[in-house]
């Protein structure tokens, strides 16, 4: 687990006088799971964006496989491999399940330009879309509006779209948020199912403890922008430094 | 792979079916000058509005400048129709030169302005297209400026040119039509129109046509998923620019004329808009009937209410009401209540009747 496959170096990003995200330097692993906590406003998101692009860095770099992305178009750093999944829910509403699921296969193969052929003749990337749908658990729901889907269905969706890319890294940016308990499972199977390929690296923000305990590999916290600590699971959930920003909080609140 | 069809998908293919059949038999079927005219702007204005819905309906990109582009085209074979007299060499270079010159103006408006807010390229779509409005009417010694240009076109398009000939010399009639030069450039218009929208229609239909869905749907998301959404737009753009330039093409070669107010004024612009709403956006088919409706409204509302106020005359008020020079009024009263019974346009709403689940 020494090769390193995605990396942040100094990562900043500064809104007028807030620095959001203040000097983050941080290497991921492939065959690794990194979960990132941190309070509301710890920039948890912010550095999300920094890495797949919907920000850009005001300094430092993020580098993958020793390539420098900093100053890619979100589509460029997807193209090298890195995949994100959104918070909110954020889909091509209009458009069916297949036809969402389609697109990524379709960004993944390159065939967006491919002008004269009805894309209901590549049969190959509707055979792919179908694994993912059948991957997901949407089979039945395959000719559904998006938009009309309950939104555990929605969050699924949101999961198969990033697999349909097929990155080498995954980001999840809280992927059980508004789920019932009932459907969390799901999604978190898919991405336990996800974390046995040992190529792949994944970044999960999540704020359920009983999640962050089942799937983590490593934690990383944030707080006010800044790395504040990172290790093993139990070393970082004991360590006095978190209790205070983090745990500490969160039981004087429930106090 | 393709969506259930529903009762109203059904209705809309046969009144495709019905259209086109229409505009293909029109110089058979309606045998007037008028009816011909209409029917020859019916198949310029469904290329025109399917281009432009390629634009708003599909990929969610409001421009002001589709008529620029159309004159362009327009233009471009008039100037060289001019210049060159009557030919094919002038059709084409002055096809090919507004073309280009559509083409260029797409690129540079759609790279320094696609990656802004919709509404600034909106705003730059309409200044470019009034600073060409203006230049054509001042630059009067190649654009005839106010009155246009008059020219002649290609010999084959002749009135008195005979496409078929019997043993006496005489020209063939068929079902009681003369097969002159009038014929050969209502199907010359006919045929390219129909090119150009099958070429529009497959586009749609293709891998580029659903990350154009894409982009109108989320273009966050697109970007994200590995779409680099700025060049599909300019791509898009430069496309619809260029489809409509050759549709202004075609359109200079039927009329024999070009001027402001036939190739670049904002009411055709207003028309394209109008079309667009009333048939529905991110529809092909919805350019068509919104395309018929208006063009027929145009040219023949003013004699239905002439009509209709004859008929009831011996009514009070009515007649005023239905006096022929209030066509404009009855037209925008038409227009809200298609709007408020068919929200999606007529095409778009019908499509999902009759659909379950």
């Amino acid at each position: 687990m020494t090769k390193t496959s995605l990396a942040t170096r100094d990562l900043t990003i500064r809104f007028g006088g807030h620095v959001a995200v203040n000097k983050v330097t941080c290497d991921f692993h492939p065959g690794e799971l990194t979960v990132i906590v941190g309070p509301n406003g710890a920039g948890k998101t912010t550095y999300f964006n920094l890495i797949s692009g919907q920000l850009t860095a005001t300094s430092g770099r993020v580098l993958k496989d020793g390539m420098d992305l900093t100053r890619m178009a979100p589509s460029a750093r997807a193209r090298h491999g890195l995949g994100r999944a959104f918070q909110l829910t954020n889909l091509f509403p209009q458009l069916t399940v297949l036809e969402n699921i389609r697109l990524a296969v379709q960004a993944r193969a390159g065939l967006g330009w491919r002008i004269l052929r009805p894309v209901g003749r590549y049969k190959a990337m509707t055979e792919k879309a179908e694994h993912y749908l059948e991957a997901t658990r949407l089979t039945g729901l395959a000719h559904q509006t998006a938009a009309l889907l309950p939104h555990g269905d929605q969050r699924k969706l949101e999961v198969a779209l990033l697999m349909a890319m097929e990155p080498d890294i995954y980001m999840f940016d809280e992927p059980t948020a508004g789920m019932s308990l009932d459907h969390a499972p799901d999604v978190l199977d898919l991405i336990a199912e996800i974390k046995k390929d040992p190529s792949k690296t994944v970044l999960l923000v999540e704020h359920k403890m009983d999640v962050v305990r089942k799937l983590a590999d490593r934690i990383i916290v944030l707080h006010n922008g800044e790395l504040l600590a990172d290790g093993k699971p139990d070393e970082v959930m004991e360590s006095q430094i978190v209790r205070d920003v983090y745990l500490g909080t969160a039981t004087e609140e429930t106090a | 792979m393709t969506r259930k069809m529903t009762f109203g998908a059904l209705g809309v293919k046969a009144v495709m079916l019905i259209i086109a059949a229409a505009l293909l038999f029109a110089p058979f079927l309606f045998q007037d000058v008028r009816s011909i005219e209409v029917a020859a702007r019916i198949c310029i204005f469904i290329v025109l509005v399917a281009s432009y819905d390629l634009l708003i309906g599909y990929t969610g990109i409001v421009s002001f400048a589709h008529t620029m582009f159309f004159g362009f085209g327009a233009y471009g074979a008039a100037i060289a129709l001019k210049e060159m007299g009557p030919g094919w060499n002038a059709v084409l270079l002055g096809g090919v030169l507004g073309m280009l010159v559509s083409l260029v103006i797409a690129a540079a408006i759609g790279l320094v302005s696609l990656r802004v807010k919709a509404i600034f390229f909106a705003m730059i779509t309409l200044a470019a297209a009034s600073v060409v409005l203006v230049l054509a009417s001042q630059l009067s010694q190649f654009t005839g400026g106010e009155d246009g240009i008059t020219y002649k076109v290609p010999d084959l398009f002749k009135p008195a040119t005979k496409l078929l000939v019997d043993d006496a010399g005489k020209v063939v009639k068929l079902f009681g039509v003369s097969l002159n030069g009038k014929i050969a450039a209502y199907y010359f218009v006919f045929l390219s129109t129909l090119v150009l929208f099958l070429l529009l229609l497959r586009i749609t239909v293709s891998p580029l046509g659903t990350v154009l869905e894409a982009i109108r749907e989320n273009d966050v998301r697109a970007e994200a998923i590995g779409y680099r959404v700025v060049a599909y737009r300019t791509f898009v753009f430069c496309l619809s620019a260029a489809v409509a330039s050759l549709v202004g093409t075609v359109y200079a070669v039927w009329l024999k004329y070009t001027g402001p107010e036939t190739a670049l004024s904002f009411d055709i612009m207003i028309d394209i808009l109008l079309m667009v709403v009333i048939g529905g956006m991110g529809t092909m088919w919805g350019a068509v009937v919104g395309a018929v409706l208006l063009v027929l409204a145009q040219y023949y509302l003013r004699d239905l209410m002439g009509a209709a106020a004859e008929v009831v005359s011996s009514v009070p008020l009515l007649p005023e009401l239905l006096n022929p020079d209030r066509w404009l009024f009855w037209l925008g009263l038409i227009f809200i209540l298609l709007v408020y019974f068919f929200p999606k346009g007529i095409v778009g709403t019908l499509m999902t009747k009759g659909a379950r689940g």
